[in-house]
């Protein structure tokens, strides 16, 4: 696998890393990119540490995950997460191509997404935390990681084009009937889980990460017996729901009513009765409030 | 991992997998048949849902007990859910399949949770050991005919062999289909698809538009357009490649945009796509996403969806031109072209099939038709594009005819991203 990386031209990968990632159209949060320059002009950076910063950044991660999955590479196994995109990258390439990115300033700063990009990191650990602690059928922690970090990925996106988006998420943060999605459809022509499903599947995201970016607000896909979501799909979804649940009461972040909505649904899809999810919340805190 | 369903105490698929190799070896090496059973409950879901999971679970259990009960000397295994497989040595075809019956009234004897009674019933497919087949391929076989005897509507037994082939999305495809659905899978999430652009000229040199064309390669072997699309439309998954390529499209056209080329990318739409109440969120999250002007994206259809009865067709092709992008009648003359409603069709451009073309110098009726319908569509407002062009005289009949624009060969063949942009250059049009 290494080989095949040590034979490429490094200045191609540099490329084909810096157009994907521009590709993306997500901008990096400052913050995340401050740390890593810092990190990275270091004489001696800590290259997991540098990892774990890109990992936490759906901009850069989606670039790196998009690329490591190019033909150009022509790995047979798809690349799902950050962490294997580096391994095929190789560290030294993929921090290269984003310490370039940093410098030469190519997004528009969208302000305010400091939080939202908090969120979606303590989201995707908390994520593969419990998928693990859950010990979920079929469900790869890595997997519902990677969902957690890009499952409002659309969000972003929206912001950067509509200068009216933050008004429409705090409505949609605190409608208690209608859908997230729907409270956006008022407003918009398309909503941000159908933004993140096209990026997602433009990422070469595997089809049942796809497939929850698109109905993550979805009851009924959560709900109905016939369902055509995938049972994969739908656990994802529920996972992160309830990492959002969990984060928003240990820290009181972006408050949604989705629990409200899709809870019970979501503690059915992972068979948790009620009674219990006093105590995971307890054993899941240290998680959804760790600093990184 | 030692083998052994906790649940049932049966073997778990590990153990089932390495207990099927051995046999296999077995069968290899005296020549004697084996035989895989591959039993599936109807309706455990349902179950689940009824009595929650430790419900499911007693079910599980009470019918573990049966089949050893009935098994006799074969190998039980629980491959997980609701599934379990027997490995049964020295059993052909028709002792399999007496087998197999025994086993469905072992499954059907009525199961009581509370004051309920369940009437189980279970799908079956039977799978012989072929001579040097992998335990694996054996057992593939064998879970594809229980596919096969659940998609019939489930209690049942089917043989491998007898069932039709069924596809990942469950519809009935040939085995060369079946190969290339799975490749195109495999493409989707391995970033095994591109688009190529072929470039259309107007008379003057100026480049109209480019379009885009879907090419499908997986480790280094191309599949043909010819060969994926028609797969992809009966599977269902063409809808899933046009979002790709909606997407995929805009952003080339925004990097077009960037390189100061204002050239219209034209991307094909199908059926299958708007049909979908989502298209036009689809079609707003791709121009959002691109960040590209709307009217240097095309739609491309075919004549028949211009005249689609279906509502949500109609609604979504409001919507895409409220959307800004330009409509394309694509394949025109082919189809079965209806001039009362042509007039209606809200398109500004028209192609001309290639069947037109490749017969044009010899046969002057088909000069004839191309002549009337490039008026017919100049009268309508519309730009008029001749495709498959490959050879200077055509070309000159064409312009001669009062076409506006053309694509084909002669001028470039579909080209990759990078190669369009250096061919642009080349030709310095921005």
């Amino acid at each position: 696998m290494n080989d095949i990386v040590r034979e490429t031209p490094d200045t191609a990968v540099d490329n084909l890393i810096e157009r994907t990632i521009l590709d993306i159209g997500i901008p990096p949060c400052p913050i995340i990119l401050e740390r890593f320059t810092t990190e990275a002009r270091q004489d001696e950076p800590d290259f997991k540490r540098l990892a774990s910063i890109i990992g936490t950044d759906v901009g850069l991660s989606a670039g790196l995950i998009k690329t490591a999955n190019s033909p150009y590479f022509g790995m047979r196994q798809r690349v799902r997460s950050v962490n294997e995109a580096i391994v095929i990258l190789g560290l030294k390439t993929a921090s290269r191509a984003v310490a370039g990115l940093v410098l030469s300033k190519a997004f528009p700063n969208v302000a305010n997404l400091e939080r939202f990009w908090d969120a979606s990191a303590r989201i995707a650990l908390l994520s593969g935390w419990l998928a693990q602690h859950l010990n979920i059928p079929g469900l790869r922690a890595e997997d519902a990681y990677t969902f957690g970090l890009f499952r409002d990925c659309g969000i972003p996106v929206l912001l950067g084009r509509f200068p009216r988006y933050e008004n429409v998420l705090a409505a949609a943060n605190v409608d208690v009937t209608r859908s997230f999605t729907e409270v956006e459809g008022v407003e918009l022509p398309t909503n941000h889980a159908m933004v993140g499903c096209l990026l997602a599947q433009n990422w070469w995201l595997p089809e049942e990460i796809c497939l929850a970016i698109r109905h993550h607000h979805d009851r009924a896909a959560l709900e109905s017996i016939d369902s055509r979501l995938p049972v994969l799909s739908s656990r994802l979804i529920a996972t992160a729901q309830l990492a959002e649940y969990i984060v928003q009461q240990q820290l009181g972040l972006s408050l949604t009513q989705e629990w409200t909505k899709l809870g019970a649904a979501c503690l059915r899809i992972l068979d948790i009765d009620e009674g219990s999810l006093d105590a995971l919340c307890a054993e899941a805190a240290p998680v959804a409030t760790s600093s990184e | 991992m030692n083998g052994i369903d906790p649940l049932t105490g049966l073997l778990d698929r590990f153990g089932c997998l390495q207990t099927a190799e051995k046999l296999t070896a077995t069968s290899n090496c005296k020549g004697r048949p084996f035989a895989v059973i591959w039993i599936d409950l109807d309706r455990f879901k349902k179950i689940n849902e009824s009595f929650g999971h430790p419900g499911g679970d007693e079910v599980i259990r009470k019918l573990a007990v049966r089949l050893r009960r009935v098994g006799g000397r074969a190998e039980i295994s629980r491959m997980g859910g609701d599934e379990f497989v027997l490995l049964v040595p020295e059993c052909d075809r028709l002792q399999a399949e007496q087998f197999a019956r025994e086993l469905t009234g072992a499954v059907e004897e009525l199961i009581h949770m509370g004051n309920m009674t369940l009437c189980p019933t279970a799908s079956i497919g039977i799978a012989i050991h072929d001579r040097e087949e992998s335990s694996l391929d054996l057992l593939e076989r064998a879970d594809r005919a229980m596919c096969a005897a659940k998609s019939r509507g489930g209690n049942g037994i089917v043989c491998s062999g007898d069932e039709p082939v069924p596809g990942r999305l469950g519809i009935t495809l040939a085995r060369e289909e079946l190969s290339i659905e799975s490749t195109l899978h495999v493409a989707l999430e391995t970033g095994g698809l591109c688009l190529h652009y072929q470039p259309i000229i107007l008379a003057n040199g100026e480049i109209e538009a480019v379009e885009a064309l879907m090419r499908c390669s997986v480790n280094g072997v191309n599949i043909p357009p010819g060969k994926f699309i028609p797969v992809a439309e009966k599977t269902g998954l063409v809808a899933r490649l046009g979002e790709w390529s909606l997407l995929q499209g805009a952003l080339q056209a925004r990097q077009l945009q960037d390189a100061g080329y204002h050239t219209k990318v034209a991307i094909n739409v199908s059926r299958a796509q708007l049909i979908s109440p989502k298209f036009s969120q689809a079609l707003h999250a791709a121009l959002i996403c691109s960040n590209v002007k709307p009217e240097l994206i095309e739609l491309e259809l075919t004549e028949s969806l211009f005249m689609d009865v279906c509502d949500t067709v109609q609604s979504n092709l409001r919507d895409a031109i409220a959307a800004g992008v330009v409509l394309a009648i694509d394949d025109f003359g082919t189809g079965y072209s209806c001039l009362a409603t042509l007039k209606d069709i809200p398109a500004k451009k028209m192609k001309l099939d290639r069947a037109f073309v490749t017969v044009l110098p010899e046969d002057p009726r088909a000069l004839a038709v191309v002549r009337a319908m490039t008026q017919l569509g100049h009268e309508l407002g519309m730009t008029v594009v001749a495709e498959g062009c490959e050879r200077q005289e055509e070309i000159d009949i064409l312009l001669e005819a009062g076409v506006d624009a053309i694509q084909g060969f002669f001028y470039a063949r579909p080209m990759p991203d990078e190669a369009l942009l250096k061919w642009l250059q080349a030709r310095n049009t921005k």
